[in-house]
C-alpha cells in the first residue's frame, strides 16, 4: 500500500511538472528556472529573454496548471463523497443539480451582469457558485419535506428533477438572449484559459481545507458505504454527517465551476479507479482520489492545449475522451483478474 | 448536459458550414464563367436552378445576402429574412424573421416568394432543411458565405444578375473596388509592417483567423501582418501563441461584452505585449467585419486608421 501511495504522489507531481513545463511554445528548463527565481527571489531576468516568455510562464501556464490540479482535486474528492454517501456509482454533485445550478447563474451574471455591484470578473464566479449551493440546498430541503428519512433514491430522484428543471430556465433564457449565447457556452465547457493568480489563491485553500474536513469524516463514510441501517446501529448520526458531507462536496463542486466552468466525466471516475487500486478505505481513497483527479485534469489540459496547437480544444470534452478508454482499459483488465 | 449538447452541435454545424462554404469559395473562379454567360443555370454553390420569369418577392436568410440585396435597391422585394438581417437599411420592419437554425419550413412555404437566397449555413451534409421548400416549386439560391474579397465581389455580380440590375452591380463594385485600391495603395508603400491580432471570439476559446479568410487579405491590404498569416482559415488560438507572436496592435470585432478592449487589456500576463504596452487595442465594427459583402470597406478603413493612424486620415 505505502509503495503505491508514493508512486501515485510521485506520479501526480511528475504530471503537474510536465504541465507547467510544456505548452505550445517551448521553453528550456534552464529558462524556466530564470523566470521563477526572477519571480521568487528578484533575481535578475538573463538579457536576451523576452518578457513575453516570462509572462507565458508565470501568468499564463503555471497558474493554469495548479487551478487544473486543483480543480480535478476537487471535484474527484467531491465525487467520491457522493458516490459513497449515496451508494450510488453514478451519483454526482451534478446528478444533484450543483451545475445546473451554476450555469444558471453563470447564464444570469453573462445575460444580466452589466447592473452588479462587482467587477466584472468577480461576478461570474460568485454568481456560479451561489446558485450551485443554493440549487443543492433547494433540493435537500425539498426532500426533508417528502421523506423525513432522506433516503438515497429520494435525494437522486429529487436533484435530477430540480437539475432538469433549472437547465431548462437556462435554456430557456440563453434562447431569448441569443446575442450571448457564445459566452455562456464556452463557459459551460469548461477552460482553464487565461485565469489569473487571484483563482489559484481561492480555489488551492478551499479545496484543501475542504478535503481536509471531509476526510475528517472518513470512518463515517466507510461506514455508510455498507448502508444506512448498519451505520445507524453502528452508533452514527446518520443524517447530520449526510447533510454535512454532502454540502461540503456541492461546495467543492461549486468552487471548481465557479473557476472552471463545468468539467464533467472526472468525479465520476477517479473515485473508481482509486477504490480499485487502493481499496475501500476513505483515509486513503479520498486524498488518492485528490492526487489522481488533480493529475489527470493537467494532462488532459495539457492535451487540450496542445494537440491542436496554436489552438486549443475545450478540456471538457478532453477529459472524456482520454478518460473513458482509460477508465475502461483499468476497470475491466481489474475486474478479470479478479 | 442537454443544453450543453444542443449547443456544442450548433457550433459543431456553424464551424462544419464555415468549412464548407470554406472549399465552396474555391469554386469562386471557375463560376466566373458560369456568370457571364447570359442565362443563369446554377447557384453559387453549383446546384442546378430555374430562376422564375420575374422576382418581385424574396425572402433573404443571411445578411450578407440580405446587405446586397438592399444595396441593390431591392429592400422592399424583401418579404421576409433572418433574425440576423434585422436593422439593414431599406427592410421593411414588420416582416417576419426566421432563424437561421431552427427553419420555419411551413411559414415560409406559407409566404409564397418568388425566390430564396440561402448561405448553406443551415445546411449539413445528408440534411438540407430548405429541401422541402425547393420541393414545392420555389426557387431556392444557394449563395455559401464567401471567404474572399474576390467571393464576395462574384456574389455581388451573380445577385446583381440573378435580380436584373447588373448595371447598380457593376457600380457597388466599382465603388467598392476604387476604396480598397485607395487604401492598397497607401498599404503598399508602407515598409515598417505591423504585427496584429485580430480577435473575432473572447477568452475563454478565443477565435481569430489564418490566410484564405477576406480579413486576412484586409490585413494585408492596409499593410499589416496577421501573426496566423501561417495557419488557414477561422481558428481557435491559445494565449501562449499570441503571447510568444507578440503582436503590434491587437484589433477586436468581439460585440457580446460590454467592454471588449478592456477585457483585452486586463488579460494576465498580457501587460508583456506590445500592444497592450502601447494601448493599440481597438474595436473594429462587428457586423461589417465579419460579414461577406461590400460593407467590409467600413471594417477596412477602419482597420487602416487602427493600425496605422499616421498613414490613414
Amino acid at each position: 500500500m505505502k509503495t503505491k501511495i508514493l508512486l501515485l504522489t510521485g506520479i501526480s507531481l511528475l504530471a503537474l511538472l510536465l504541465g507547467i513545463a510544456l505548452g505550445s511554445i517551448r521553453i528550456s528548463p534552464a529558462e524556466i528556472g530564470h523566470i521563477i527565481g526572477y519571480q521568487l527571489f528578484g533575481l535578475a531576468l538573463p538579457n536576451q529573454m523576452k518578457a513575453t516568455t516570462a509572462a507565458i510562464l508565470w501568468d499564463v501556464r503555471l497558474p493554469r496548471a495548479l487551478l487544473a490540479f486543483t480543480a480535478g482535486a476537487a471535484l474527484s474528492v467531491s465525487g467520491t463523497v457522493m458516490q459513497s454517501v449515496m451508494r450510488n456509482p453514478l451519483a454526482s454533485s451534478y446528478t444533484l443539480g450543483v451545475s445546473s445550478g451554476a450555469s444558471l447563474g453563470a447564464c444570469l451574471v453573462i445575460l444580466f451582469g452589466g447592473s452588479l455591484p462587482f467587477t466584472a470578473n468577480a461576478a461570474l464566479p460568485v454568481s456560479g457558485f451561489v446558485f450551485g449551493l443554493l440549487t443543492i440546498f433547494l433540493s435537500l430541503g425539498f426532500v426533508k419535506r417528502l421523506d423525513g428519512y432522506m433516503s438515497n433514491n429520494t435525494i437522486i430522484l429529487v436533484g435530477m428533477v430540480f437539475s432538469l428543471f433549472i437547465n431548462s430556465i437556462t435554456t430557456l433564457l440563453s434562447f431569448i438572449e441569443r446575442d450571448h449565447i457564445e459566452r455562456l457556452l464556452y463557459w459551460q465547457m469548461g477552460s482553464f484559459s487565461l485565469k489569473d493568480w487571484p483563482a489559484v489563491w481561492i480555489l488551492v485553500p478551499v479545496t484543501l481545507s475542504g478535503t481536509i474536513w471531509i476526510t475528517h469524516y472518513n470512518r463515517e463514510l466507510d461506514m455508510m458505504t455498507f448502508g444506512e441501517e448498519q451505520a445507524m446501529t453502528m452508533g452514527v448520526n446518520l443524517k447530520t454527517v449526510k447533510l454535512l458531507l454532502l454540502v461540503l462536496a456541492a461546495a467543492l463542486t461549486g468552487a471548481s465551476i465557479a473557476f472552471c466552468g463545468v468539467i464533467g466525466f472526472v468525479d465520476l471516475v477517479a473515485p473508481h479507479i482509486i477504490r480499485k487500486i487502493f481499496g475501500a478505505s476513505h483515509r486513503v481513497v479520498l486524498p488518492m482520489s485528490a492526487l489522481f483527479g488533480g493529475a489527470f485534469m493537467v494532462v488532459c489540459d495539457l492535451t487540450a492545449r496542445t494537440v491542436a496547437s496554436p489552438g486549443e480544444l475545450p478540456v471538457g470534452a478532453v477529459t472524456a475522451m482520454i478518460g473513458a478508454p482509460f477508465f475502461s482499459y483499468l476497470y475491466f483488465k481489474k475486474t478479470k483478474k479478479d | 448536459m442537454k443544453l450543453k449538447k444542443r449547443i456544442v452541435l450548433l457550433l459543431l454545424t456553424m464551424n462544419i458550414a464555415l468549412y464548407a462554404t470554406g472549399c465552396a469559395s474555391a469554386q469562386a473562379t471557375t463560376q466566373n464563367i458560369q456568370t457571364t454567360s447570359d442565362i443563369i443555370t446554377q447557384d453559387r454553390e453549383g446546384n442546378p436552378i430555374t430562376l422564375p420569369e420575374t422576382i418581385e418577392t424574396i425572402v433573404s436568410m443571411g445578411p450578407s445576402n440580405t446587405e446586397i440585396l438592399s444595396a441593390l435597391g431591392m429592400a422592399d422585394k424583401i418579404i421576409a429574412a433572418d433574425t440576423y438581417s434585422t436593422g439593414i437599411a431599406g427592410l421593411a420592419e414588420d416582416i417576419p424573421l426566421f432563424s437561421m437554425m431552427e427553419l420555419d419550413g411551413e411559414q415560409m412555404i406559407h409566404l409564397e416568394p418568388d425566390i430564396i437566397f440561402v448561405t448553406g449555413m443551415s445546411k449539413t451534409d445528408s440534411n438540407d432543411p430548405f429541401q422541402i421548400v425547393a420541393d414545392t416549386g420555389i426557387c431556392v439560391v444557394y449563395i455559401p458565405s464567401s471567404t474572399s474579397i474576390e467571393g464576395i465581389k462574384e456574389d455581388i455580380r451573380y445577385l446583381a444578375k440573378v435580380m436584373n440590375a447588373s448595371e447598380k452591380g457593376t457600380e457597388i463594385l466599382s465603388e467598392m473596388e476604387q476604396e480598397i485600391n485607395a487604401v492598397a495603395q497607401i498599404g503598399s508603400s508602407i515598409t515598417d509592417r505591423k504585427s496584429v491580432y485580430f480577435e473575432i471570439a473572447a477568452a475563454p476559446g478565443m477565435y481569430s483567423f489564418g490566410s484564405g479568410v477576406f480579413l486576412n487579405e484586409m490585413l494585408d491590404i492596409i499593410g499589416a501582418d496577421n501573426i496566423l498569416a501561417d495557419q488557414e482559415s477561422w481558428m481557435s488560438v491559445t494565449d501562449e501563441t499570441i503571447l510568444n507572436q507578440n503582436p503590434d496592435v491587437i484589433l477586436t470585432s468581439v460585440d457580446y461584452l460590454d467592454d471588449p478592449v478592456a477585457d483585452i487589456m486586463s488579460r494576465p500576463g498580457w501587460e508583456t505585449i506590445t500592444a497592450i504596452q502601447n494601448n493599440d487595442v481597438y474595436y473594429i465594427d462587428t457586423d461589417s467585419s465579419n460579414r461577406p459583402s461590400h460593407h467590409i470597406i467600413t471594417a477596412l478603413k477602419e482597420m487602416a486608421k487602427a493600425v496605422y493612424p499616421e498613414y490613414f486620415e
